[in-house]
C-alpha cells in the first residue's frame, strides 16, 4: 500500500466532501435569505415560528440531525430511506441555512438607517435601494462572519460519517483495517489545504471591497 | 407666491407628541430656517416634509399640489409616491453618501436609475448618460469639488461630503431643498465651507428649509425663521424680528444661551 495509494483513496473521499460543501452552499446562501427575512417578519407567528425553527437548529447537534434526517422518515412513518448522500445535504442545508440567516440578520440591522432614507429622498424604489445601495455594503460587512462559518461548514462534513456517507476521515480510517493507523490523522492535511484555498479566496474578496468603508 | 403650505401637522411617537400642530407657508425663492432646542420637534418636522416619517394629522401641499393629506387612505402607486418625494430635496446631519460609490457616481445614481424608466432609453442610453454627466459634473463644480469626481466618501473629510451630498440632492432639481443641521457633525472650520455653499444658493433664489444651530447664519441668510419649542411654533418672523426686535422671553432665553 502505497503513499500514492493513500492520497488517491482519501481523494475520493475529499471528492464527497467537496461535493457537500458546494451543495450546502448552493441552497443554503439563499435559504439562509429567506430564513432571515423570516426572523425579521412583522408578522409576528411567520416571526416565531422561524425563531423557533433557527433555535431547534442551532440548539440541538449536527450530527443527531443528521441522524434523524437519515432514520426519522423511516422509524416514525414507515417511509423508504433518502439516499445518504441526500440526507446528508438536507440536514447540512438546514442547519447552515439557519446560522447563514442570522448573519445575514446582524448584518443587514448593521447598515444605518440613513442610506435607506438617502436613497428614498432621491426617488429610489425600495427594490433599487436594496439592489444598488445596501447589497455590496452587505457583503462586504457578512464576508468575515461568513467565512468563519464556511470554514467549520468544511470541517462539519467529518460528521456524515455517522450515516456512512464516504467522506474524508471515513476513507482515512478505512486504512485501520489494513494495519495503518496513519492516514487517519493524514487526513487533516487535506482539511488545512481545502481550508487554505477558501482562506485565499475569502481574503481576495475582501480586498476587492477595500475600497470603501 | 407660496410654493410650500403646511397645515396643522400632528406627530407622536408611541404616547409623547412630538409635533402639536404645526402650519406655515413658504415663498417662492425663500429660505425659512427653524431654530429650536434639541428635543423641539424641528428634525420631525422636516421629516415629515420629506415624506421619511408619516404625519398623523394635517396636509402638505407644494404649488397647490398635495403632496401629503393624513385624510388620505388610499395607497399611491410607487409613481405617484415618488413624484410627490421628488418635490424635496434633503441633505442629511449624517451626510449619508453611498459609500461604495465614488463622487460622480453618488450624484448620478438616482437620476441613472431613474432615466431606465424614460421610454426611449435604450436607443439614447449613451445620450441620456452623457448629459447626467454633464449635469453632475457642473454641481460637483459649484460645489468646488470638481477636483475629487473620482474620489470615495471614505477619502473625502466631512466638509466634502456634505458638499457632494448638496451636490446629490440638486441633481434631482428638487423645488424645495431641505437641510437637517447639515453642519452639526462639523468642525467649525469645515461647518464655514458647507454653509458657503448653502449661501451660494440663496444666490440662486432656491427655495429653502434649512434646520440649524448655526444662529448667525441663519440670521444672516433666513427670509423667515420659526422658533420652535416642545412641538410648537413658539416665535416667527423675519430675521430681524426673531433676532433683534423679539421680546418672546423663551426665545431671548434660547438665543442667549449662544451668546457665550
Amino acid at each position: 500500500m502505497s503513499f500514492w495509494e493513500v492520497n488517491l483513496t482519501i481523494m475520493q473521499g475529499l471528492v464527497t466532501t467537496a461535493e457537500l460543501f458546494f451543495l450546502t452552499l448552493l441552497f443554503a446562501l439563499p435559504l439562509g435569505l429567506i430564513i432571515c427575512l423570516g426572523s425579521m417578519s412583522k408578522i409576528t407567528p411567520i416571526r416565531l415560528i422561524v425563531k423557533t425553527i433557527v433555535w431547534i437548529v442551532r440548539g440541538s447537534p449536527l450530527m443527531l440531525q443528521i441522524l434523524i434526517v437519515y432514520y426519522g422518515p423511516g422509524l416514525l412513518f414507515n417511509l423508504p430511506l433518502l439516499p445518504r448522500f441526500t440526507a446528508a445535504v438536507v440536514t447540512f442545508v438546514i442547519n447552515y441555512a439557519c446560522y447563514f440567516s442570522e448573519i445575514y440578520r446582524g448584518g443587514i440591522q448593521s447598515i444605518p438607517k440613513g442610506q435607506y432614507e438617502a436613497g428614498q429622498v432621491l426617488g429610489m424604489t425600495r427594490s433599487q435601494v436594496f439592489f444598488k445601495v445596501v447589497l455590496l455594503q452587505l457583503v462586504k460587512r457578512v464576508i468575515p462572519p461568513m467565512g468563519n462559518e464556511l470554514i467549520t461548514l468544511v470541517k462539519d462534513t467529518a460528521l456524515v460519517r455517522v450515516i456512512a456517507v464516504y467522506e474524508v476521515i471515513w476513507m482515512g480510517e478505512s486504512f485501520i483495517k489494513k494495519g495503518m493507523i496513519w492516514p487517519l490523522f493524514y487526513t487533516a492535511v487535506f482539511y488545512l489545504a481545502f481550508n487554505g484555498i477558501l482562506t485565499l479566496l475569502l481574503n481576495r474578496v475582501e480586498k476587492k471591497l477595500d475600497y470603501f468603508h | 407666491m407660496s410654493v410650500l403650505e403646511v397645515q396643522d401637522i400632528h406627530k407622536s411617537f408611541g404616547k409623547s407628541e412630538i409635533l402639536s400642530g404645526i402650519s406655515f407657508s413658504l415663498d417662492e425663492g425663500k429660505v425659512l430656517s427653524i431654530i429650536g432646542p434639541s428635543g423641539s420637534g424641528k428634525t420631525t418636522l422636516l421629516r415629515c416634509i420629506t415624506q421619511l416619517e408619516r404625519a398623523e394629522a394635517g396636509k402638505i401641499t407644494v404649488d397647490g399640489d398635495t403632496v401629503f393629506d393624513a385624510a388620505e387612505t388610499a395607497t399611491l402607486s410607487k409613481a405617484e409616491k415618488r413624484r410627490r418625494q421628488l418635490y424635496f430635496g434633503l441633505v442629511f446631519q449624517s451626510f449619508n453618501l453611498f459609500p461604495q460609490y465614488n463622487v460622480l457616481e453618488n450624484v448620478t445614481l438616482a437620476m441613472k436609475l431613474q432615466a431606465k424608466e424614460q421610454p426611449d432609453f435604450k436607443e439614447k442610453k449613451d445620450e441620456i448618460f452623457a448629459a447626467i454627466d454633464e449635469n453632475a459634473r457642473s454641481l460637483i463644480d459649484s460645489v468646488g469639488l470638481s477636483d475629487k469626481l473620482a474620489n470615495y466618501p471614505c477619502e473625502l473629510s466631512g466638509g466634502q461630503q456634505q458638499r457632494v451630498a448638496i451636490a446629490r440632492a440638486l441633481a434631482m432639481k428638487p423645488r424645495i431643498l431641505c437641510f437637517d443641521e447639515p453642519t452639526s457633525a462639523l468642525d467649525p472650520e469645515l461647518t464655514n465651507e458647507v454653509l458657503a455653499v448653502i449661501k451660494g444658493l440663496v444666490k440662486l433664489n432656491m427655495t429653502m428649509i434649512i434646520v440649524t444651530h448655526e444662529m448667525r447664519f441663519a440670521k444672516e441668510v433666513s427670509d423667515r425663521i420659526i422658533f420652535m419649542e416642545g412641538g410648537n411654533i413658539c416665535a416667527e418672523g423675519s430675521s430681524d424680528e426673531i433676532f433683534v426686535k423679539s421680546e418672546n422671553p423663551r426665545l431671548k432665553e434660547f438665543l442667549g444661551s449662544f451668546q457665550s
